[in-house]
């Protein structure tokens, strides 16, 4: 261990950490443009110069390793100026773009020039003139004006996905980022440049003058389109109350967490937002007649629960099949367990996941689905049934989900559902396939829910909502407590759960795995 | 005429052949430091020389070579430095040019020394004909034995080989040089760690100037004691001058270390031509800060400069007489580290290019009231804050230019 002075503050760090992590660590923010924890320190933007006792010369903080003893200041009168300095060199070159770019509102430039520079500017000579809109891949755009150099998009094609498809050619002040091949940036990371960008210089067509940064909301979720589970931020206007066309996700970001994540999502993940909040299902409905007519949950839950009370009495459990996929919380997944395996001795509860895909060596997996390890753990069998095995013999059936024509064709889940009396299908899409059954709810997304998932590594992952429940829909464990105490089959049980914490302290009584501080 | 060590036999024909090389004594040094000597023997001998480096920077041959870890399981390497882009300096090519077998005399005894059996001259691109005559300077001494494996039957191995550069100036930077010599782009390193330690390969690699490395064999071949005599207590040896601009005879002058500029000036290259008067010398290559005429009274070695607040660097003596304008030759600074910058760091990728962009709008005669304390500030910005010494070599000429001729660059500005 190291005993070192940051700015008077008294510091003890592990050998070997530079002072940028060890300031990190503390709190104390030195500002960096070139500088990011995923790779290796690169040391040219001297942003991070600092004063080091004893030491003529400023040094760099990413890159200068602590030694005991050490007094380092970060606001000297010294440090000041080569930071002003270094903002002064970036802003001569750089275009007056704010009113027109996309990084207006989250720009470290900006940021620190509010908070490093405000001096006059006396630059008046011909900046250089360069590309500002250069198509990097499917959604990006380089405006090499607005480039600082910092070479972080070059890095992470390096030293994170390894394709290399950006280089820096030419020389000095003509210094410009560029592809190697004509075919560039075509992996499926290309959007965690927009992020690692400090400026405006790679942004997303996919965002492209769209809104302000400061008119967007901001929520936290969890990624529920494999089983990684990596951590995210939704962006979205807020909108007004019940004008639902007025909400609008506008941008999925990654949230570090070194444990699941790391820094990065992928491209699936980051850009398939428009589920959120186009051909959402958000009435509870029937069909009638190939007629839809709409009516409220109370009258479905009545309907289900008698339904359900009739097959009971009869001793026709057997008639009762649930459907079921691992996009479900554990809470939810959980509840299923407890009333339909444990209370009304329903034996077929069988799931249809999405298919599976290609997984790749980062972040992506082979599985589609956020909890097929969730469920697992809780005992249910993951195979994939036939359509005879989930309605053979059928009287009632319940569908969480919809993935039912991913795995099955559209034909064949029409004559299969037939056979079945009274189907219920719970489900926050619009699909193809919902005018099949009789009673379609709607439920909420991920995004929307709180709970838990367990990633594929076991990881149990607790996250709560980060958008309002659209229109009509109602997360499914709120649907399955209800059941629960309108069954009557233990009301008590049901009655204690008001949100999914107490779901979950029940749950850990119950499969220990549950309890982990992993 | 002082006694000349290096160019003694400049003026000899075919001097650069091997045959006419050994019928003069060549490759007796080797011949001493393998089949005599121990490495450390010879490693202490070039620290007892004194021997400072002579591509610019000065540092002691024989203290880099100690740096060189000797218990480490990686290659070690051994690199010379023949990019000569500093302006100014031409005395490498010379070197290479006339005597190319002392130069690898050197090469071989200094690999012996550091245990290095992989060595590289990396020579600018540009010196085409020169890469050429030391292509066949390699192939006769490895007909000879003197190169390759178990060179004089003494066990030791070194393999050499010339690598061109593309035309940078920044590769003449030690670890940009590395770094081309891999294979990419010439962008320093950042030191610590040094090439020493982690170098070429990431393995310990020593580089030096072509004129370090051939007073090698000098300093086996006479001793140690005898190179300190021909310079100074401190540094040894002979200094190759190169001198150019407002002289009647511009050329290299090998002259012991602490020689006076002014007799290099006037006494040797024969003084200004007629009706001229001296108006600046840059004592160092173009990196080194600028005398004004009024202080030329002073010797050249590395402490004495130091003291002047200039460096002696490569020894290259630009002379300026008054039919030069410091503007114009501001503008020629400018413009050639504006070019040359390798465009990793902030400070110089812009900085040198704003200056010059400054300047040649002063030039045009649309210079503002404010530019000459714009450029001060700016180059400050650069000194010392930049990745590799580059920025300083540009902001130095840059700070001491403006400051000593103010005045004559203030009347181009308006008032």
């Amino acid at each position: 261990m190291a005993k070192i002075l940051i700015d008077g503050k008294p510091l003890e760090v592990t050998d070997g950490l530079t002072i940028m992590k060890a300031a990190d660590s503390a709190g104390i923010i030195i500002p960096r443009f070139c500088y990011h924890p995923a790779f290796v320190p690169e040391g040219s933007c001297r942003m991070c110069l600092v004063e080091i006792e004893g030491l003529p010369k400023l040094e760099l903080a990413c890159s200068t390793v602590v030694r005991d003893g050490m007094k380092i200041s970060t606001g000297s009168e010294n440090v000041v100026e080569a930071r002003r300095g270094v903002l002064e060199f970036l802003l001569a070159e750089h275009p007056l773009d704010c009113p027109i770019c996309d990084k207006a509102g989250e720009c470290t430039l900006q940021d620190y020039y509010e908070g490093y520079g405000r001096y006059k500017g006396v630059f008046q000579e011909f900046k250089e003139k360069r590309e500002k809109k250069l198509v990097l891949g499917k959604s990006l755009a380089l405006d090499r004006e607005r480039c600082i150099l910092c070479t972080r998009c070059v890095r992470f094609l390096t030293e994170v996905t390894k394709t290399q498809e950006l280089g820096v050619f030419k020389r000095g002040v003509r210094s410009e980022i560029g592809p190697y091949e004509k075919e560039p940036v075509d992996n499926n990371y290309s959007g965690n440049l927009v992020e690692i960008c400090p400026v405006g210089a790679i942004t997303d067509l996919d965002f492209r003058f769209k809104t302000r940064p400061w008119f967007l909301n901001t929520g936290e979720s969890i990624c529920p389109l494999c089983s990684r589970g990596c951590n995210i931020y939704i962006d979205y206007l807020p909108g007004f109350a019940r004008q639902e066309e007025t909400k609008k996700v506008l941008r999925i970001r990654s949230r570090e967490n070194l444990r699941v994540n790391g820094y990065w999502i992928c491209d699936l993940g980051r850009y398939g937002y428009s589920r959120l909040d186009q051909n959402r299902w958000e009435e509870p409905a029937m069909y009638q007649a190939g007629k839809r007519i709409g009516i409220n949950w109370d009258k479905a839950l009545i309907v289900l629960a008698e339904k359900i009370k009739g097959l009971v009495i009869r001793a026709r459990t057997a008639r009762i099949a649930v459907l079921a996929q691992t996009y479900l919380t554990n809470e939810e997944l959980f509840l299923l367990r407890r009333l339909f395996r444990d209370d009304l001795r329903v034996e077929r509860i069988l799931f249809v996941d999405p298919p599976q895909g290609t997984g790749d060596e980062l972040l992506l997996t082979a599985d589609r689905s956020p909890n097929r390890r969730g469920a697992q753990e809780i005992g249910f069998d993951l195979n994939l049934p036939t359509l005879e095995a989930a309605t053979q013999g059928t009287e009632l059936l319940l569908v969480f989900g919809s993935f039912l024509h991913d795995r099955f064709d559209l034909a064949g889940v029409k004559t299969a559902l037939e056979k079945v009396a009274t189907k219920f299908l719970f489900t926050p899409r619009v699909r193809d396939h919902n005018a099949l059954f009789d009673f379609v709810l709607p439920t909420a997304m991920t995004a929307e829910k709180s709970g838990s998932l367990t990633n594929f590594e076991g990881k149990v992952q607790k996250f709560g909502p980060a958008l309002e429940l659209r229109g009509e829909s109602l997360p499914e464990w709120r649907f399955l407590v209800n059941l629960g105490k309108e069954l009557r089959t233990n009301y008590r049980y049901y009655n204690q759960f008001v949100s999914p914490k107490e779901i979950f302290r029940e749950m850990v009584k119950e499969i220990p795995f549950f309890e982990q501080d992993r | 005429m002082e006694e000349k060590v290096l160019t003694r036999h400049f003026g000899l024909e075919n001097f650069y052949k091997i045959e006419v090389y050994l019928k003069q004594g060549g490759y007796q040094a080797v011949k001493k430091a393998l089949l005599e000597m121990k490495p450390e023997d010879v490693l202490a001998e070039v620290k007892k020389a004194n021997l400072r480096g002579r591509g610019g920077a000065g540092f002691p041959a024989g203290v880099k070579w100690g740096f060189v870890p000797q218990k480490v399981q990686k290659p070690r390497y051994l690199c010379v430095n023949a990019d000569e882009g500093e302006p100014g300096t031409f005395k490498d090519r010379y070197i290479m040019a006339h005597i190319p077998h002392q130069l690898l005399e050197g090469i071989i005894i200094s690999s012996y020394a550091v245990g290095i059996h992989s060595a590289y001259i990396y020579i600018r691109g540009e010196y085409e004909a020169i890469a050429q005559r030391l292509e066949q300077a390699i192939a006769e001494a490895s007909v000879k034995g003197f190169l390759g494996q178990n060179i004089l039957k003494s066990g030791f191995d070194l393999d050499l080989a010339v690598h061109r550069g593309a035309g940078a100036y920044i590769c003449g930077e030690e670890t940009a040089l590395l770094e081309s010599l891999e294979g990419k782009r010439g962008h320093p390193r950042l030191k610590p760690p040094f090439p020493a330690s982690v170098g070429l390969f990431q393995s310990p690699t020593v580089i030096n100037n072509v004129e370090t490395i051939v007073n090698i064999p000098v300093i086996i071949a006479q001793g140690a004691d005898w190179f300190v005599q021909k310079g100074l207590p401190k540094d040894g040896g002979t200094r190759i001058f190169g001198v150019s601009g407002a002289v009647k005879k511009p050329g290299i002058y090998e002259l012991p270390m602490g020689a006076s500029l002014k007799e290099i000036i006037y006494k040797y290259a024969g003084g200004l031509p007629e009706g001229r008067t001296l108006k600046a010398v840059i004592p160092g290559g173009m990196s080194a800060p600028v005398l004004t005429a009024e202080e030329i009274d002073i010797k050249m070695d590395f402490e004495s400069l130091v003291a002047a607040n200039s460096m002696l660097g490569s020894a290259a003596v630009i002379v300026i007489d008054d039919r030069t304008s410091m503007l114009q030759v501001l503008k020629t600074i400018t413009k050639f580290y504006s070019h040359e910058s390798c465009g990793q760091c902030t400070p110089c990728r812009i900085g040198t290019s704003w200056i010059h962009k400054i300047v040649t709008r002063i030039a045009e005669g649309k210079g503002e009231k404010d530019d000459l304390e714009t450029i001060l500030r700016l180059a400050s910005n650069i000194k010392g804050k930049t990745l590799c010494p580059l920025g300083d070599a540009a902001a130095m000429p840059i700070l001491s230019l403006t400051q000593k001729f103010s005045k004559e660059l203030a009347a181009e500005l308006p008032n």
